[in-house]
């Protein structure tokens, strides 16, 4: 949701549209293929056309992200019960298993790799860093969409940032 | 304390009670306790690692 606001605002998004939207994701993953091999240490120079735009990094890889640019992340925080139910759905649709780990052990294992990512990020001085929470996005939109474009400079337009969530609300509503 | 007595090399049990002195703990077994409690817990972190890039994969969010 959190890229579909920052495109709406006015930051160009860094996507290529290869992972369609599906049911887990009616409104697009928003992804860049190149984002997935972060981790893997190779040709990292896409990353300079992506100066001055958003692109979406999971937590997890944000680790591997270079030290030879400057990030202003916005990092969405959101309840793990939540999202593991959420994975949960989208391994069965995918038709795969996502390791032998129960919801619980991956839930430990998560708010651990957090916690890590949030002291690496703070450690590092090429990243500056907007904690948001998904839940207070969905309910104070503008508020939410008012802090993001105070940390990017106040280049975007909060109220088409918020007209995505209001919008997404309501077609929800209306299902 | 009462536990398990596990062999270790004569040398290296003379290297770890001269260290451990230097580093400050007050027994080389408490030394020899906590080097291996860092190193579990090493392989352990990679455990977890590796099994949230198996969960993020079979999301299609890593390749």
């Amino acid at each position: 949701m959190l890229m579909g606001m920052l495109a709406a605002g006015g930051l160009e998004a860094v996507v290529d549209g290869i992972r369609e939207a599906d049911d887990d994701n009616p409104k697009g993953y928003h992804e860049l293929e190149q984002v997935k091999d972060l981790d893997k240490g190779g040709d990292t120079s896409w990353l300079d056309d992506a100066r001055g735009k958003c692109l979406k990094v999971i937590s997890f890889l944000l680790q591997h992200l270079p030290s030879t640019h400057h990030y202003k992340i916005v990092f969405v925080r959101r309840n793990l019960q939540e999202v593991l139910a959420s994975q949960r759905k989208m391994l069965e649709r995918r038709g795969e298993s996502g390791g032998d780990a129960s919801d619980e052990e991956m839930a430990t294992m998560f708010a651990a790799h957090l916690t890590k990512m949030e002291r690496q990020l703070a450690a590092r001085p090429n990243c500056e860093v907007l904690y948001v929470d998904h839940r207070a996005t969905l309910h104070t939109p503008r508020e939410v969409a008012t802090q993001v474009n105070r940390f990017l400079d106040h280049r975007l337009d909060v109220e088409k940032m918020t007209a995505v969530v209001d919008q997404q609300l309501y077609r929800n509503r209306a299902r | 304390m009462f536990g398990s007595k596990v062999k270790i090399d004569k040398a290296l049990l003379e290297k770890a009670t001269r260290y451990s002195g230097i580093a400050g703990y007050s027994t080389v077994e408490e030394f020899i306790n906590h080097a291996l409690e860092k190193e579990i817990s090493k392989l352990e972190g990679a455990d977890s690692e590796e099994e949230i890039k198996k969960r993020l994969k079979g999301l299609g969010y890593i390749s």
